[in-house]
């Protein structure tokens, strides 16, 4: 009996000191964590509106954000959506509007944001900030060759999305495809996919600015 | 016992825990894609595998028998979650390259092993030596993988470039299978300078 009852002493102070050492741990450093997501976000959306964000320090692309990017929530039928206006230092009316991008690769969900200028209808810019794809494969999609193919294409037109395309690479381009990349077909398909799905849910409100 | 210096370098080669004993070898295909996340994990690795020695060597008189592995698990685990966590608090961009992998210490044989089989039986100087060695020797291997692989695959080092831009970077290195092969080319050199071999 004595020994058994030493053996539960002893577990429930290994279970008293292991949880006490990491709750303290965790809700210390909760506040540099979640600033640091939220840097993260930040960072991207800055990159999305075509933004080299290479040379950038962390200040500087707070700094930028604080500056040119408001973000305002529209209420759709399929619920909330979120979009980012970028304001030039004047203030006047907003330059370029972004919106977060997701969908299926090959091996899980692709997250990022995608902007277009103010004529409502060319790319702007795009990044991806989170996926599982291969590296030096699908993990391509992050890469500046492949992101900057996208800037100057043509999203929407005349209020209506366009049939946006991620060819296979070497195809005839035109004003509304990029290559894709070349071994990961399955990653290509999925952004030409989450790039039309996107574009789709946010025609609505851009018609609205357009309208209005 | 051993002496400090051979309690440190016999894993680097002798007794590697990678190539001669052929554990941790998940971690060492998955996080070796290049040479930044390699150098973290094996930072990260040594940590824990140092500290849970040393924290088990120190309880090693006290630790009920009935509750030994439990114990020692209790004890990586907690090690291996202060470690993710100051990775997601200090160094995000890493940590967020090493994703699960950090986590999955926890299941890395090396540690556990280490706790099992040196650091129950032995004094806290000499497990802290024996857990520092051991988390090096892992990290031997896993720089060399990502050294090769990186090299091959980006053309580059660290990120720098060195091979000329019109390179174009070979598939296979940056996939699993190309860490198996460049891993077993690893273990073969290195048992046959070692003259090891498996009974």
């Amino acid at each position: 009996m004595r020994e058994e009852s030493k053996t539960i002493v002893f577990a429930l102070g290994v279970c008293l000191i292991c949880s006490i050492l990491l709750s303290g741990l965790a809700a210390g450093l909760k506040s540099i964590q979640t600033a640091n997501q939220e840097f993260d976000v930040k960072r991207n959306i800055v990159k999305a509106f075509g933004i080299d964000i290479s040379t950038l320090t962390r200040d500087q692309i707070e700094d930028t954000y604080q500056v040119h990017i408001e973000e305002e929530i529209v209420s759709a039928p399929s619920g909330e959506m979120p979009i980012y206006m970028w304001k030039e230092s004047d203030g006047t009316s907003p330059s370029k509007y972004a919106f977060p991008i997701s969908g299926k690769g090959l091996w899980s969900m692709m997250y990022g944001y995608l902007s277009v200028e103010s004529d409502l209808e060319t790319v702007a810019g795009i990044s991806f900030y989170k996926h599982g794809e291969t590296p030096g494969l699908g993990a391509e999609i992050e890469k500046p060759w492949f992101l900057t193919q996208f800037t100057g294409k043509k999203l929407y037109e005349n209020g209506a999305p366009t049939d946006f395309r991620v060819l296979k690479p070497g195809a005839e381009l035109d004003e509304s495809s990029v290559d894709g990349i070349s071994g990961s077909t399955m990653t290509s398909k999925g952004v030409q996919a989450l790039i039309q799905r996107d574009a789709a849910a946010y025609a609505n409100y851009f018609n609205k600015i357009r309208g209005g | 016992m051993a002496s400090a210096k051979k309690l440190v370098t016999d894993p680097f080669s002798d007794n590697n825990p990678i190539t001669v004993q052929a554990l941790g070898v998940c971690s060492a295909l998955a996080v070796t894609v290049s040479l930044q996340p390699a150098i973290v994990m094996t930072l990260a690795l040594t940590f824990v595998v140092t500290a849970s020695n040393l924290i088990i060597s120190l309880l090693r008189k006290v630790i009920p028998g009935g509750i030994r592995m439990i114990v020692e698990m209790a004890v990586i685990a907690s090690l291996v979650i202060v470690t993710d966590q100051l990775l997601k608090a200090y160094l995000f961009d890493v940590s967020k390259q090493l994703s699960v992998f950090v986590g999955l210490i926890i299941t890395n044989c090396i540690v556990m092993g280490r706790a099992e089989a040196f650091a129950l039986q032995n004094p806290p100087k000499a497990s802290l030596l024996d857990g520092l060695g051991n988390g090096v020797g892992y990290g031997i291997i896993l720089i060399s993988v990502a050294a090769v692989r990186e090299f091959f695959g980006f053309g580059t080092l660290y990120g720098f470039k060195i091979l000329p831009e019109a390179y174009m970077g070979n598939g296979l290195a940056l996939l699993a299978p190309g860490a198996f092969i460049v891993l077993g080319l690893l273990i073969w050199i290195q048992r046959s300078f070692n003259k090891f071999v498996e009974e």
